[in-house]
This record gives structure tokens, sequence and C-alpha cells, in this order.
């Protein structure tokens, strides 16, 4: 029972990472329909300013998740601004390959500036855990959970509650009305794309204190983040979210109770059921 | 007197002629310098450096052709290919088991010696192949070896695995279970994992809950500082906690003094384990660089030694290689290196390797092939502070 729970536990909490890496691509998929294969390395560049941070200045991964949302908000932008913007009317295939494409400039730009070398950054808390009734919960794992956890709120409320929020929803719903309405898709895309670039960035610098660096960490995360999504619906927050735990639950309990080689099949088995009963993912309406 | 002096002139004037006339050998190196096993690929990479400049110091001049393999078995083949159509002498290399067996098979094919400096897979001199040498311990030896320090020190009766699902970590592992099953300890869990996992906490809850005296751990560079903090998020507390060399066996690993403390490793070679010119091996290392060498270094520099110097006694002839190779003996950094057929492997040098403890942040030597070593280990383990 101890180890049920405990595999529970950390299910949960690492897919509350995984959710947030899924929320942001299915941000930017819901406003502009463009896959972004360069997600993961979105995130990588995320874990080096974390590690950048920590290493010169010494600040701590989570407090630099304040200085990480800004500083990935306007890397997103500008990214939309002057790349993506451009392919918006072009064919899928393109799109995908402008993006891969990005992703590798990104991976070998940071292969150059800091080595291939795998970094890990020790902070005093990195292997700390909390007991709770026989069950360790890591603590850096818990406070990157509820770290996610505000954000997320704080994301849904905004997109919800603010007029900028029901833009970008209004763009995702249907971008021709949205635009003969009066709302600029182009700044709201450009928008959007930051705020998953922004999320991307922050799950990177949560990630960082319990994973190890180095330049070619996104693909991992890409593909995870796609799974992710298109498990909970593309363009569904909710289902991002979901999607993130589920995978998250999933892997760990496989790990247990199969095997921990086997977690990899039993995530891509339950992906491929999922799209098999509701082809449009859990949450799938493509509106957010 | 005056043979002596005849006899003196007569090896000078050898000695001068065979100078005059060393044209440089031409060796193939194949080796990981870019992609994921990069930082240790540089290990290499280095120790082949200084060892084609003492190759130099001897008068010979050592034509090194460098391959990168990015760490892809495919690659490493065209490598191989591309090598032995440029007339190398030998070739020394790749790093990782994939690779190395891959072109293993390359080396047969194109009658090309090749010297495995420090790839563990068993298989890789177990398939009868006479042009394929291995300077450094095989898998099972890295098992045996943290199996019997712990047999030495206790009395362990269950042991659970936890290693990456690559060829090194499965042939290892595989080695150790065998060995267990042997010295009669029960095996209680047995998990290969996929590596680049960001959580390994799960595995470790069902590890703790079999309560074995041994965890034998198996994986490459960051994966084992991972699964050491999990551990101690997870109080997992076993008697001693073997881990199987590679990610075990870091700078990095060693740095991290409250995850790595009493933790046994086995490696290749150590500056301590008294093998001569290793201390002088090391300290040069160390100032050439500027970072200590692995054993990686270590063996890659031996082997370049002995590629070195017996492609230029064979002038470059290939089949000549491999007859001197069959029959020398070696002495250096690595102790004496003989290229034996035994128990089933073909050309395998029967290395010994040292047991190495993390104490305080610091590797010890704590079993030295052979004879006593200085620093004594600490069994059992003392727990999570």
């Amino acid at each position: 029972m101890i180890v049920f729970l405990q595999s529970l536990m950390s299910g949960v909490l690492i897919g509350g990472v995984y959710a947030l890496i899924g929320i942001g691509l299915t941000i930017i998929f819901g406003v502009m329909r463009v896959i972004n294969f360069a997600h993961g390395d979105i995130l990588m560049i995320g874990m080096y300013l974390t590690y950048f941070l920590f290493s010169v200045f010494g600040i701590d991964p989570f407090l630099s998740v304040a200085i990480c949302i800004p500083v990935m908000f306007a890397f997103g932008a500008l990214t939309q601004k002057f790349f993506i913007n451009r392919m918006l009317g072009a064919l899928p295939q393109n799109q995908i390959l402008l993006t891969i494409g990005l992703g590798l400039i990104m991976s070998n730009t940071i292969m150059l500036l800091f080595t291939s070398d795998y970094k890990i950054l020790t902070t005093s808390y990195s292997s700390g855990s909390v007991d709770l009734a026989g069950i360790s919960v890591s603590q850096p794992l818990a406070i990157s959970f509820f770290i996610t956890a505000a954000i997320t709120a704080a994301l849904y409320w905004f997109l919800m509650k603010t007029d900028i929020g029901q833009a970008i929803r209004a763009t995702a719903q249907d971008r021709e009305a949205a635009q003969l309405m009066g709302i600029n898709v182009r700044w709201t895309s450009i928008l959007a794309f930051g705020i998953g670039s922004a999320l991307a960035g922050t799950a990177g610098a949560l990630i960082s204190p319990t994973y190890y660096i180095f330049p070619q960490v996104g693909s991992a995360f890409t593909l995870k983040a796609f799974v992710i999504t298109v498990l909970g619906g593309m363009g569904s927050i909710v289902g991002a979210t979901l999607g993130g735990i589920i995978i998250g639950v999933t892997e760990s309990m496989s790990a247990v109770y199969i095997s921990s080689g086997w977690k990899e099949v039993v995530v891509y088995v339950l992906f491929l059921l999922v799209l098999l009963f509701k082809p449009s993912g859990l949450m799938g309406t493509s509106r957010m | 007197m005056r043979n002596k002096v005849l006899l003196l002139l007569f090896t000078l004037v050898v000695a001068l002629s065979s100078l005059a006339l060393a044209a440089p050998v031409k060796i193939g190196f194949i080796n990981s310098i870019t992609g994921p096993e990069a930082p240790i690929g540089e290990n290499l990479t280095n120790g082949v450096t200084m060892a084609v400049e003492d190759l130099k110091k001897k008068g010979i001049d050592v034509q090194l052709m460098k391959e990168d393999d990015t760490g892809k078995p495919q690659i490493s083949m065209s490598a191989m290919e591309k090598l032995a159509q440029d007339g190398v002498a030998g070739v020394v290399g790749p790093y990782t088991s994939a690779c190395a067996n891959a072109v293993a098979q390359q080396a047969m094919k194109y009658k090309v010696p090749q010297l495995v400096p420090a790839a563990a897979k068993e298989d890789i001199t177990r398939q009868g192949f006479t042009w394929v040498y291995r300077l450094n311990a095989p898998a099972h030896n890295y098992a045996q070896a943290l199996m019997d320090a712990a047999f030495n020190l206790g009395q362990p009766k269950s042991i659970a695995f936890i290693y990456e699902s690559t060829d090194f970590g499965t042939s290892v592992s595989a080695a150790g279970k065998d060995y267990a099953a042997k010295k009669g300890l029960k095996i209680v869990a047995d998990e290969a994992y996929q590596k680049g996992s960001p959580d390994y906490r799960s595995t470790l809850a069902k590890i703790k809950a079999q309560n074995p005296d041994l965890v034998f751990m198996v994986s490459y560079v960051a994966d084992a500082i991972l699964l050491m903090r999990q551990s101690r998020e997870m109080g997992l507390a076993p008697q001693a906690f073997l881990g199987g060399g590679a990610g075990f066996d870091t700078a990095q690993f060693e740095s991290e003094k409250d995850i790595s403390n009493a933790v046994f490793s086995v490696t290749q070679w150590t500056p301590d384990m008294g093998t001569p010119g290793a201390p002088e091996f090391y300290e040069r290392y160390n100032k050439q660089f500027g970072k200590k060498p692995t054993y990686h270094a270590a063996c890659a520099y031996q082997a370049m030694m002995i590629m070195g110097e017996t492609a230029a006694k064979a002038g470059g002839d290939r089949e000549k290689v491999s007859q001197i190779l069959d029959t020398g003996t070696w002495t250096g950094i690595m102790g004496e290196v003989k290229f034996e057929d035994y128990e089933g492997f073909t050309n395998q040098n029967k290395h010994m390797m040292p047991v190495i403890q993390y104490q305080n942040g610091k590797a010890e030597t704590v079993f030295c092939p052979g004879k006593v070593c200085k620093v004594k280990p600490i069994y059992p383990f003392p727990g999570w502070k």
C-alpha cells in the first residue's frame, strides 16, 4: 500500500511539471495551429537560463522563475514575430520544418556556449524529502508542483476573465471571425507564442534542480509534450493539465507494477487507446 | 672492451637508421567526440593525445586519424570503413560498447587490428574475432569485483539490480545476476530503466519495499547522480550501494558529497592502484588538461601506446601488427597487459580492477588488485544524514 501511495504521489508531482509543458504547447497550437517542435528546446533554454543564474549569480532555481517568465516570454514573442509569423498561412509541413530548424539552432547554439557537458544543479534541497505518513515527498518536486498549480490557476483566470485572454480564446476558436470582430490576431499570436515559451521555460527552470541539463535534453520533452497535448485534446488547457498528470501517474505506476523498462510502452499504449476511442483527445473540441 | 664498443656502435647505427627510416605510422582513433557520450569521450581524446606525445619521444611518429562516431554504431561503422581504406595500421576505439561491438565486425571484414580501450560489453571479445583486442576488463568483472568486495566485508544475503537498458547496463548486470546466483545471493529486484527519465522514485520505492542487503546500479553519467539523490529522498539504505563504473566513476559524482558518501564503485584504473607510472600519469594529465584523469583516459593512453609501438615495430603492416599483439606483453599504467584466449574470450587482457569508495567527497581506492590499499573501506552503509 505504501509503495502504491508512494508511486501515486511521485507520479502526480512529476505530472504537474509535464502539464506545464503541455499547456504551453497547447496554447500555441490553439491560437496558431502551428505544432511547435522547438518546444523542448525552448524548455532547454529555460534550464540553461536557470543554470546560468544559479552558477553565476547564485539565484535559487525556484526564485529564478520570476526572471525566467519575462525573459522567455520576450524570447518566444520575438521568435514568433520574426520567424513563425511569416509562416502562418503556409503548409503545415513547412511550419513543422521551420520549428524543427529553430530547435536545432537553439540546441546547437547552447552547445557552442556551454559545451555538451552534463550540468547538474546542486542545491541544499536537491535530494531533500519530507516524510508524510510513511510516504516520502520530494522537496524540490513538491515546491515545483505548487508553483505549477499557481501558474496554471493564474493562466486560467487570465484566459477566462481578462479582455486579452478572451481575445486569445476568440482567435483560437475562429481566427477569421476574431479578426472581423476587430481583434488584432497578429498581436494575439505573438502573445500566445510568448506565453507558450514562458511556460516551457518555467517548466525547464522547475525541472532543473531535480534533473540534469544538456543541450539535447529538449527532444525528449518535445515528444512528451506532444503526447500530453494530443492525449488531452489539442488546444485544451484542462486537457493538457489532465494529460500531464495522467502520463506522470502512468509512468510511475507502470514502473512499479510492470517494470521500469516498460513504462514508456505503457504510456504509448494508453495514448493509442485514447486516440482509438476518442480521436480528438480527452477534452478534445480544440477550443480553450 | 673492443667488442663492447663495436656492439655499442652497432646498436647506435641500428637505432639511428631505424629512426631515420621511421615514416609516420597511420593509426585510426574512433571516439565519441560529440553527442551525448562526448563528456567521457573527451577523456579518451586527452589520453590519446598524451600517448602520441610519448610515442614521439620514443621516436615513433604517429599520424593520428581521428573519427567522431557521435555515439552511434552506424556512424562508427562508416568511420571504420573509411579508416580501413585510408590504410591505417590499426584502430583504437570506439568508446561505447554499442559502437565498439559494431566496429568489431568491420575489423574482421577489413582485417584491421582493433584495440578496444574501455568498452565493457562481453560479446566484443567473445565472438572469436581474431582482429579484435581489448585492454579493459569486460562487464562480468565489474560485478564480480564489487560483489567480492561486499563478501569480503560482510554477509549480504540479497541484492537488487537497477540498470539502464543499454548494451553496457544490461551486460554488466546480466553478468552480475549470474555471479549473484553462483554466490547464493537472492535477487529481489531486477529493474531495467530507460535512460534519461527524470523520475526513478517509484522504482526505488519498489526496491526499498524488498529491503535488499545490496543495491547494484549501472548507469552512464548523470543518471547516477539522479539515482542516488532519489535514493536519499526515498530513504533507501542497504548494507552497501554498488555502482558499476561509468556514471558512478566521474568527478561530478565524486563532488556530490551528500549522496556519494560510502558508495562503492569499480573502475579500470586509479592513480593509487600501484601500477608503474600511474601517479606520474595522474600529475601530468592534471597539469596538461586542468582536470583529473578518469580511467577512460588511462585506458586510451595505454591502448594508443601499445598500438603505436606495435605499429612501428610492424612497419605499419596489419598482419604483423596482429601477430605482435597476439604474443607481446606490455607493462605500464594499466599494469601488465597481455592479450589471451580464455573462457570463451579471444584476445582479452585479463585486467584486474580496483574497487573504490567515496569517502567525504573523495574517491579512495579500497581494494587494489594483488596489493593492500592505504585506505580502509566503510561498511555497512552508515545511513543518510
